[in-house]
């Protein structure tokens, strides 16, 4: 039990740094780590598959955060449909042009960023990724280089993102 | 064993380190008489690096012990011995009798939160830290009642507090479990405010007594009419709560 609590431990800071890249908000990003601990933990013994822990666990947050987003998203659409307009993001972040690689990082897509960050930040294997994606691995091969071309882009300040422009 | 040239997969295996050494020494050839992909190559390497390095502070955050596994694992065990216990209870309850099993259900279960909790918790959100932004702002030909009415056509007149220098400024629709409720702030020149939120009567359909409650910081006077119900927020001991608290009737 201890020696997972250790091995859990030096995890942990990973886990925070990859949930606040998905939620952009550290006080979010600690609730959701919080509950894929919790998740982890409480099915621990008939869950926890042979391999790399670590990716166990991003699999678990990434999951919980699709899943706590696309709740938010219907809430926020709820609310469109009563005020006829779009309250889920300010159009303050719409208009940012990137300049520095964290902020071109920011714009890229969920599954993008969450790429990006397991291959080449914590160096996940192409397979340990079509794992937790649940896609082969071509698949995770080709969408990874549109991450990595997107990122380019919009660290050269070339574009905008496509979706920088739907909205007003 | 890759072919010659790399396809563009290939190279981006090369970045990430994930070809073997003989694919390895393939491509590093290739790339050192090929300019072109060699400096996309480039590219993608100094990305990742400067990647990196920007991620790199996000691991030092203080700790939060909070997310520490002994205690969540503590806590786990705690919660499935309230499970197992409220689940004891309710046995026991409904096998000595139907009536008295449903008062245990009753007494297990968290009670129904204070009246007026939602409009108090708007309040701090929207008046005190502005975190959700206002969907309507009163102009100088602005018509708030106006706003109002487009959502609730049957409830109460927004009441008039300008006799103490309130005027409404803006609006905000929220939700509730039983349909749309609205926040209306007020504001004197003192930059002082109020909120008069309205919202469908909650669970079980009650309506409000009229009555006054603090929670904190705040003191929320509420009432029921014409089907909804009805808040003013303010924080306590300022005059704007006296007055409020005088107010018989909104």
């Amino acid at each position: 039990m201890n020696e997972i609590d250790e091995q859990l431990r030096e995890i942990i800071p990973r886990l925070r740094r990859f949930a606040v890249s998905l939620t952009r908000n550290p006080s979010s990003a600690d609730d959701l780590v919080q509950s894929s601990l919790e998740r982890a933990l409480s099915s621990w013994a008939d869950k926890r598959p042979e391999g790399d822990l670590r990716a166990w666990l991003f699999s678990i947050l990434y999951r919980q955060f699709l899943d706590a987003h696309r709740r938010t998203r219907r809430y926020a659409r709820m609310l469109e449909f009563f005020t006829g307009r779009d309250d889920a993001q300010p159009s303050v972040e719409r208009t940012v042009i990137a300049q520095s690689t964290l902020q071109a990082f920011d714009q890229l897509t969920t599954e993008q960023r969450a790429l990006l960050l397991w291959v080449s930040v914590e160096g996940l294997s192409y397979k340990e990724v079509a794992e937790i994606l649940d896609v082969p691995t071509g698949t995770v091969m080709s969408r990874l280089s549109r991450a990595r071309q997107a990122l380019r882009q919009l660290s050269d300040g070339e574009i905008t993102s496509p979706s920088l422009r739907i909205l007003k | 064993m890759i072919s010659m040239p790399p396809s563009e997969r290939d190279l981006h295996a090369y970045v990430d380190h994930q070809l073997d050494d003989a694919d390895r020494r393939l491509v590093k050839t290739y790339l050192e008489n090929n300019p072109e992909a060699a400096a996309q190559v480039r590219a993608w390497q100094q990305d990742a690096q400067q990647l990196r390095a920007a991620l790199s502070g996000a691991l030092q955050q203080p700790v939060n012990q909070e997310l520490d596994p002994a205690l969540i694992r503590q806590r786990l065990k705690h919660q499935s011995h309230r499970h197992l216990a409220s689940a004891a209870v309710l046995l026991i309850a409904v096998s000595v009798g139907g009536l008295s099993g449903w008062q245990a259900r009753e007494m297990t279960l968290p009670g129904a939160p204070p009246p007026m909790t939602d409009a108090m918790q708007a309040y701090r959100l929207i008046a005190q830290q502005g975190i959700l932004p206002a969907d309507y702002k009163v102009n100088a030909d602005g018509d708030m009642q106006g706003w109002l009415d487009r959502y609730f056509t049957r409830a109460n007149r927004l009441p008039d507090l300008s006799g103490a220098g309130f005027k409404p400024v803006s609006g905000r629709l929220l939700s509730t479990e039983q349909g749309p409720a609205a926040m209306v702030v007020y504001e004197d020149q003192g930059g002082h405010k109020i909120s008069f939120y309205v919202r469908p009567p909650g669970p079980k359909n009650y309506l409000l007594p009229r009555g006054s409650r603090s929670d904190g910081e705040l003191q929320a006077e509420y009432w029921s009419g014409s089907g909804y119900n009805y808040a003013m927020v303010s924080p306590s001991d300022t005059p704007a709560a006296q007055m409020l608290k005088q107010t018989a009737q909104f």
